[in-house]
């Protein structure tokens, strides 16, 4: 079983970079069997440009997963971003998931924006004044529907996708002072209660690319800011020799692996 | 926003610091989150990347405009956005 995944978050489109990922997007296909947005597709969260990222994002050879991130939030315009993601045939997942059949196998995919609250011991607890309550519930009620959407996928490799992060090892290169913003332990805990083999998140610009949660599950930053290209692939699958884990392929994707 | 006193030529304060910072990231024409603001001895440096010439240009502009007095320095970037030449295989 293989299964080539690539991911890429914190893209922030708008009108003026239409066109900027483009031309690395057409290399796609043949090289990853789906591409996942991990938030921070616009710079506002308008339907307008929710619409170039449908047109940057839109028509690829690949399906096209997303979920959404903090600045897609700002102007309340969620369901006409959504709406203009789905036209264009992305999906878009909050608190739910989704199965593809690929080649190598059956890809589950399970996606939550997610929130901050911190890591274990330095985090945010449901205490205290109404809007400090409300911050933590957010959180953890965000958590456990990814936790849900995890346990209830059929399939033979399982991604989470998320905005924010799910542990501090991808971090960091970050001021710890903003951890609390930036993710949160629940996230982590509720990948490591499905068999998870991979959690990709953004948010973090000035984060680094790899962690693992304390479940032992991989964990990948992919802001754009992070991995410094159109995105990364992935590459998961039964053949790999263990010795190999996190090894880095030499071969460049337009050329064969095995 | 809160008026500053005349700070003479000394280097920028704080509270300049930190409006810069919220500046980047509330004033609509920039709306980034990922830039930071050092504060050094002789001027604020803002470091981070950013997805365009046009985009690195107007935090300059809208920072410079805002406060006319305070010495900014950019080291902003460009992020690239080649296809990788390279797979990371997870087993």
């Amino acid at each position: 079983m293989v299964i080539r995944i690539a991911a890429v978050g914190d893209v922030h489109l708008d009108q003026d970079v239409v066109g900027r990922f483009r031309p690395a997007l057409e290399e796609l296909s043949g090289n990853a069997d789906a591409l996942l947005l991990a938030g921070d597709l616009t710079r506002h969260g308008t339907e307008d440009e929710a619409r170039c990222v449908a047109q940057e994002f839109g028509g690829l050879d690949v399906p096209v997963i997303a979920v959404l991130g903090n600045h897609d939030h700002q102007c309340d315009q969620v369901p006409r971003v959504v709406g203009a993601l789905e036209e264009a045939g992305i999906v878009v997942l909050e608190g739910d998931g989704v199965v593809l059949d690929c080649p190598g196998g059956r890809l589950g995919v399970a996606g939550v924006k997610g929130f901050g609250g911190g890591f274990a011991g330095r985090c945010a607890s449901d205490f205290g004044e109404p809007e400090m309550k409300a911050f933590v519930r957010t959180t953890t009620e965000s958590a456990d529907r990814l936790g849900e959407a995890l346990r209830s996928l059929d399939c033979d490799l399982l991604v989470a996708l998320t905005h924010y992060s799910p542990v501090p090892d991808t971090l960091a290169g970050e001021p710890l002072e903003i951890y609390p913003f930036l993710g949160c332990y629940q996230l982590g805990q509720a990948i490591d209660s499905a068999p998870t083999a991979l959690a990709l998140h953004g948010h973090a610009h000035h984060g680094s690319e790899r962690g693992t949660t304390p479940g032992g599950v991989r964990v990948r930053n992919v802001a754009h800011p992070v991995i410094k290209q159109a995105y990364s692939i992935f590459e998961l699958g039964d053949h790999l020799d263990q010795a190999q884990v996190s090894g880095v392929g030499a071969g460049g994707i337009q050329q064969p692996w095995s | 926003m809160t008026a500053h006193r005349d700070r003479g030529a000394g280097p920028p304060d704080e509270y300049v610091e930190a409006e810069i910072h919220r500046l980047l990231t509330e004033d609509p024409a920039v709306a980034e989150q990922g830039i930071t603001v050092v504060r050094t001895e002789r001027a604020l440096v803002l470091y981070g990347e950013v997805e365009s010439g046009h985009r690195r240009d107007e935090i300059l502009r809208r920072v410079s405009e805002r406060f006319p007095d305070v010495p900014i320095t950019s080291d902003i970037g460009v992020i690239r956005k080649q296809a990788p030449t390279e797979i990371e295989q997870l087993p």
